[in-house]
């Protein structure tokens, strides 16, 4: 599968860099253009990000950052946006083909992706970490507390390989058991086949919170891997990636100026300092060198609220994850809106 | 005094089929208790203890007690239709009973002639797409890649039976043909399509093709894995035929040779009718496992069913309920394979009695 991932995607990107090379044109434009976004969906759902409701919608925080797009560039989401049904395996193919005009789908930003396969990417939109869950009555309170017992994880992903380098870098003595499936992990972690289950943070929280009895286990503090999440567009495409990039920063400014969803009309009506006026269009600038309407942002948040909004309807609320890094620098995360001048 | 024959009764029959020994005894008593024990677990858990209803959603033990239907109380539309409109669901069902009615109705001896099968198809298809596409007759147009659930799945299967079908005769006659560069050439297609795997076609004809065929001819991604998994299916399905064919005996042909009948005769009248009845046994079985393998189509993103049933779980109130949503995708699969299955075998019932 590995294999042939790469091999059509190389193929696909040769005879996109030899045909496509005199397509100047931005994948900016060409949305505006066809008055759709065609942004990336999954095929299935993962848990926060990308789930389906009762009705067959689609919600979670990278659908949020799809309708945020959407209502950026057309003032709504209503009508404007399509979300693509894609694989883990299509999505470069696909951003290359041109399915879709976006992959915000919870994709790290690795050395590999960045240059080999000519993709640009955004700002960070969320810093994933990689825990270790034990079961509650073994005492543990650090993943070298496992030495000696057993660590499931699922087989052939990134998952495996960051919990055997963490092993052995620690000389930490663990079995570790692979399975196959994630359902199957899980169900062994349950059944008391291992002692631990290592599975990304969003996800483990929720096994967590869905789990028969969520205090019998503890999440140990370590972090044995970051992986940083962000939008990928085509690479040389500046002028779309400054959207992806302002579009991220907007949210955190806007939470960091105290701006929401309920309370975004006032603070256009009357804003309380020419910045933020300019920010929510107010007074022009802030969306014409994007090449967006000027009240972009105001659109942007009144469709989805800032991102401290986001995070919580989609992650924080229903699995109960922390925002720990992902909060704003105020409150000792890593995000940081851009000046807005 | 004499005995009269007394015709043996049930007793009688169970008592010489499953009591005749004190082993035989052992045995019976043995495995009778181990199956009462499964199904009496499986009623436990699945029927008595379980949670029917998407109100009663709290009542769910967590993977505890019972099982929690109460998923598919609350998810079924998702997956019976995956991302197909809430409202326009209708639309997805019905196409999907046309399908369901079509399949049916050509297992009916009387549509078995070229003409009424093809109607019966071509009005099945031309129903399906209409309510499904839409976009005529005021139904608002829905596109291919939000499709899903059941009808995705029964519609893959239908076309990939449909186009591969007349696909692998062409093929299984071309491979016998007299001329030996065309034997070959085919010959080594078919090797050369069965040593690849479906996976990996599948997700050629949907993702590297677009960057090698001409605009005109791209057509959606469903189309084109359709016609991908139909060469697959044909390529198989052709060896099938060619081996129904090859346990003819070769004075069959030769006779209808010297009777004068043209080449479309002899295959039409005399090869294929036989060739299909040796090859039934294998062909049920080639559809089974299309049928089972549309599953794969979830790698280049579709919604069939066992996707859907994925999405159904897959959120913060489900997600621990996975074990009832495979059980009933897994009830659909069997329905759908088992109703295969019988009518395979009825076909071989009524073509042996056709041999004698």
């Amino acid at each position: 599968m590995k294999h042939l991932k790469t091999a059509t995607t190389a193929l696909g990107l040769t005879i996109a860099a030899a045909s496509g090379a005199a397509a100047a044109d931005s994948r900016l434009d060409a949305a505006l253009e066809r008055g759709k976004l065609l942004c990336s969906g999954h095929n299935g759902s993962f848990l926060g990000f990308a789930e389906v409701d009762d009705k067959g919608e689609w919600k979670g925080m990278d659908i949020d950052l799809c309708k945020g797009l959407a209502a950026s560039m057309f003032g709504t989401s209503d009508g404007n946006l399509e979300i693509v049904p894609i694989s883990w395996a299509q999505r470069w193919p696909a951003l290359q083909s041109g399915d879709i005009d976006v992959v915000i789908k919870l994709s790290g930003w690795t050395h590999s992706r960045d240059t080999e396969l000519n993709l640009a990417y955004s700002l960070p939109y969320f810093v994933g970490a990689f825990h270790v869950m034990a079961h509650a009555e073994l005492g543990a309170e650090s993943v070298a507390d496992l030495d000696g017992g057993s660590i499931c994880v699922s087989a052939g992903t990134s998952t495996e390989r960051i919990l055997a380098s963490y092993l052995e870098n620690n000389g930490i003595d663990a079995e570790v058991i692979v399975f196959e499936k994630g359902d199957e992990v899980k169900t062994a972690y349950f059944n008391g086949r291992c002692d631990g289950l290592i599975l990304f943070a969003p996800p483990l929280a929720a096994t967590k919170a869905t789990s028969a009895n969520p205090d019998a286990h503890v999440i140990l503090p370590d972090v044995l891997a970051l992986e940083p999440e962000a939008i990928i567009v085509p690479e040389g495409d500046s002028k779309w990636l400054d959207v992806q990039n302002w579009m991220l920063s907007s949210l955190w400014f806007a939470e960091l100026n105290g701006i929401t969803q309920a309370n975004v009309d006032e603070f256009k009506a009357n804003p309380p300092s020419a910045q933020i006026g300019k920010f929510l269009g107010a007074t022009p600038g802030y969306g014409e060198r994007l090449g967006l309407s000027d009240d972009w942002a105001y659109n942007l948040i009144k469709e989805v609220g800032n991102y401290g909004e986001i995070f919580a309807r989609n992650i924080a609320e229903p699995y109960g994850l922390p925002r720990a890094m992902n909060n704003l620098y105020t409150d000792g995360g890593v995000f940081y809106p851009l000046v807005v001048d | 005094m004499t005995k009269t024959y007394r015709a043996p009764t049930l007793w009688d029959r169970i008592r010489a089929d499953y009591f005749s020994s004190r082993l035989n005894t052992a045995l019976t008593l043995t495995f009778g208790a181990f199956v009462i024990w499964v199904l009496w677990n499986l009623a436990n858990w699945g029927l008595i203890h379980a949670v029917w209803s998407a109100e009663n959603r709290d009542l769910c033990g967590h993977g505890g007690e019972g099982a929690c239907w109460a998923v598919i109380d609350a998810r079924w539309r998702l997956i019976m239709f995956g991302l197909y409109p809430f409202e326009e669901q209708w639309r997805s069902a019905i196409a999907c009973c046309a399908l369901v009615l079509v399949g049916i109705l050509s297992c009916v001896p009387w549509f078995w002639n070229a003409r009424r099968i093809s109607i019966l198809w071509v009005a099945g298809f031309a129903t399906f797409y209409v309510l499904m596409r839409g976009g005529v007759f005021g139904l608002t147009p829905v596109f291919e890649q939000n499709w899903g659930g059941l009808s995705l799945t029964l519609f893959i299967f239908a076309a990939v039976s449909l186009l591969g079908m007349p696909l692998a005769i062409v093929f299984a006659l071309l491979r016998r043909s007299e001329l030996p560069w065309i034997a070959r050439t085919m010959g080594v297609i078919i090797d050369t399509i069965r040593s690849l795997p479906l996976l990996s076609i599948m997700f050629t004809f949907a993702i590297v093709l677009p960057f090698v065929l001409p605009g005109w001819m791209i057509g959606d991604k469903l189309y084109r894995v359709i016609v991908g998994y139909a060469l697959f299916f044909a390529c198989y399905q052709a060896e099938i035929i060619r081996g129904g064919m090859q346990a003819l005996p070769a004075g069959q042909e030769e006779a209808a040779k010297a009777l004068g009948m043209s080449y479309v005769h002899r295959i039409a009248y005399i090869v294929l009718p036989q060739a299909f009845r040796n090859a039934l046994p294998p062909t049920i079985n080639q559809f089974v496992i299309t049928f089972k393998e549309t599953s794969l189509v979830v790698i280049i993103g579709f919604f069939e069913i066992l996707a859907s049933g994925h999405a159904a779980f897959g959120t913060s109130e489900w997600n621990f309920a996975h074990v009832e949503v495979y059980a009933f995708v897994a009830l659909i699969y069997f329905v759908f394979v088992f109703a295969l299955s019988r009518y395979g075998a009825y076909l071989e019932r009524r073509t042996a009695i056709a041999a004698r």
